[in-house]
């Protein structure tokens, strides 16, 4: 039983991540590198220890992930540009402080904000790439990435609120699409989403107490969450969960002393970082979320992150808020 | 992201053996990923750049850009394709799906072929409703299989200019009669309702509420604990046509009986182990609640009495019933 937060050894685990190029994971999960730097740094943010990795190494990496011909970011170099991994690249510039580079550079800047307007379709939704899957994920990395930039108007983002409400169920749970069923991280992406336009106030006080309600019935009793009914608890969703409740400020209606501690069970008392649930292999995306949820609650004074955009209060600070 | 997977300690030598195994097989993947990405920018749209890209996706599927450059490939390959490489590319993404049926991509892939197919689109789309079938036979709550159900079926119903509605509330009503805590299956049947009811296509609405009145009693009388039915009976109870189709008098005996139900459940489970079930106490509130927004029968010291027992009962939310009770104040 692990009952404390083995701060120092998430660090070892976290810098450990970039010596992996022996092992064929570290190959075969390119596709998802600029995630995993914005998950590895940001768990680093969390437990202030940014200064882990190299800034000057990494800026020159994500920087070598941008894609000239279509403006978005790719998540590792000569991989085709996404929504996803356009607002990882975004997100760590930002933490590093080096957004300048993308936002005083004209002519990079507004390639940018065209491959993320270009994905928008006339429904309001967003497409993940120009292969057309749509996902609300991608409408929150859309109005995340924009709010980052400063960039953001009504015409992208009327017509995306519009859509993300559509995605609301009638058990106050949010799909990744109207009709699908609920899914604890489309709360996030689309709380998150209303979040970042300030417009959380198109919600009714009774859908308030259904969505809060939902979400407080994915905590199983041993304490962890889970993130459809009748599904095991996962620690991603200490972060999916507690950040929606914390959004629409409701977040004592779940047990924290409870999920902290299923959280501390997750970690690999070895070496370093969390897994889904007690006893798995940890990975460096279960080990930023479980850091992120007990952050939210205030376990321990780690540094307080910002539920709405998932990095720390220090830096969303800096993001000049919509309406502008 | 991993998920599910057993920790496991690693020896010195097992660290050592795996590194070994690792390079030989890093250095076959980093050259075939390098060829093609090369091909790629020499726009290379070839039978060959075709077979590296299935060699590339065989070790990744996950592996995204290799997905749009196969894409890019077929679009531009041009009149070397017949229905043969159709079929071949959707047995490709299945035996794909069979490997790995949590990956986007591959269900993507296999979406972008359907909807690029220039052979009978509808026996195309028909064939998937049956691997969705197996698909939800071998897993019945995968999140994957139940959206790729609505786009076959939204497919399909576009082409024949048909609805399939009363074909797929029986389908969702035999997956809830096999396993009554399939909330997948339970939301589908509120879209479905939703939308018969919409497009008008349920004949005798009253006799249709009712038989549903029915089921879900039945439901709770088989599993009380899951909250599956629970969440499905909220929605029964606060969806408007519920108490439109029933009348006044109709919807107030459903809520009546539904609670007397609650408390018949609740009193056998105390009897039997000692406990309330606190679902039938949530349900008695929901619908406490109701009462009270349109006419004043509940008496405040029951509603609290019940908030005060979920208290104690439910103690991960207790935070939520203290709300309700600060506003009954």
């Amino acid at each position: 039983m692990v009952n404390a937060l083995l701060k120092e050894k998430h660090i070892k685990y976290l810098k450990s991540l970039d010596s992996q190029k022996e092992t064929l994971e570290y190959w075969l999960s390119e596709h998802l590198r600029l995630n995993g730097i914005y998950w590895g740094l940001t768990a680093l943010c969390i437990l202030d220890s940014k200064e882990t990795f190299q800034r000057e190494e990494v800026i020159q990496f994500v920087m070598s992930c941008w894609n000239n011909r279509t403006g978005g970011f790719g998540p590792f170099p000569k991989h085709d540009a996404h929504m996803l991994s356009t607002l990882s690249g975004l997100q760590i510039l930002l933490t590093y402080d080096a957004i300048n580079l993308i936002t005083e550079d004209s002519e990079k800047l507004d390639s940018v904000v065209q491959f993320i307007k270009g994905n928008q379709l006339p429904d309001g939704s967003f497409q993940g790439d120009r292969f057309g899957e749509v996902d609300a994920r991608f409408s929150y990395n859309a109005l995340s990435a924009l709010s980052i930039l400063g960039m953001l108007s009504p015409e992208v983002v009327d017509p995306a609120v519009e859509h993300i409400l559509k995605c609301l169920n009638f058990d106050g749970g949010f799909g990744l699409c109207p009709g699908a069923e609920s899914h604890a991280s489309m709360a996030f992406t689309c709380l998150g989403a209303l979040s970042i336009v300030n417009k959380l106030n198109l919600l009714t006080p009774e859908q308030i107490d259904t969505i809060a309600w939902w979400l407080c019935e994915r905590q199983v009793p041993e304490g962890g969450l889970n993130g459809r009914p009748s599904k095991l608890p996962d620690v991603c969703y200490s972060f999916w969960v507690v950040s929606s409740l914390a959004i629409i400020d409701r977040l004592d209606w779940i047990d924290s002393d409870k999920l902290a501690n299923f959280i501390l069970e997750s970690q690999d008392e070895i070496k370093g970082g969390i897994a889904d649930r007690p006893g798995n292999e940890v990975d460096v995306f279960h080990t930023v979320f479980g850091l992120a949820g007990l952050s939210l609650i205030g376990y321990d004074n780690l540094v307080e992150i910002d539920p709405t955009y998932c990095m720390t209060y220090e830096l969303t600070s800096k993001i000049h808020k919509y309406p502008y | 992201m991993q998920h599910g997977i057993k920790r496991k300690q690693w020896t010195k030598e097992l660290l050592r053996h795996k590194r070994e195994e690792d390079k030989k097989k890093i250095e076959t993947y980093r050259a075939l990923v390098e060829q093609m990405l090369q091909f790629r920018d020499n726009n290379n749209y070839s039978v060959e750049a075709m077979r590296l890209t299935t060699k590339v996706l065989d070790i990744n599927p996950e592996f995204n850009t290799a997905w749009n450059y196969r894409r890019d490939i077929i679009t531009n390959i041009g009149n070397l394709i017949d229905e043969k490489f159709w079929q071949d590319e959707l047995k490709f993404t299945m035996i794909q799906l069979k490997r790995f049926p949590k990956v986007y991509w591959i269900w993507n892939h296999r979406v972008w072929i359907l909807n690029n197919i220039p052979i009978n689109q509808l026996k195309m789309w028909q064939g998937e409703l049956i691997v969705v079938n197996a698909l939800l036979e071998m897993d019945a709550r995968n999140f994957h299989g139940w959206h790729y159900r609505r786009v076959v079926i939204s497919n399909i119903e576009k082409l024949t200019k048909n609805s399939l509605n009363k074909q797929e509330f029986e389908y969702v009503t035999s997956k809830i009669n096999k396993n009554i805590s399939n909330y997948s299956a339970w939301h589908q049947r509120v879209q479905l309702i939703t939308n018969m009811l919409s497009n008008d296509q349920i004949a005798d609405k009253y006799d249709f509420m009712n038989k549903e009145i029915e089921y879900i009693t039945n439901a709770i009388f088989t599993d009380a604990e899951d909250q599956s039915v629970w969440f499905y009976i909220i929605w029964m109870i606060k969806f408007p046509i519920v108490k439109e189709l029933l009348g006044q008098d109709g919807y107030s005996k459903f809520l009546k009986e539904l609670r007397e139900n609650a408390e018949m459940i609740n009193m056998d489970e105390l009897e039997f182990s000692g406990k309330d079930n606190f679902w039938c106490l949530k349900i008695i509130l929901e619908i406490d609640m109701i009462q009270n927004s349109f006419d004043n029968l509940t008496d405040r010291s029951v509603f609290k009495g019940y908030l005060e027992k979920l208290i104690k009962l439910d103690p991960l939310r207790q935070n939520r019933y203290k709300y309700l009770l600060s506003k009954l104040s």
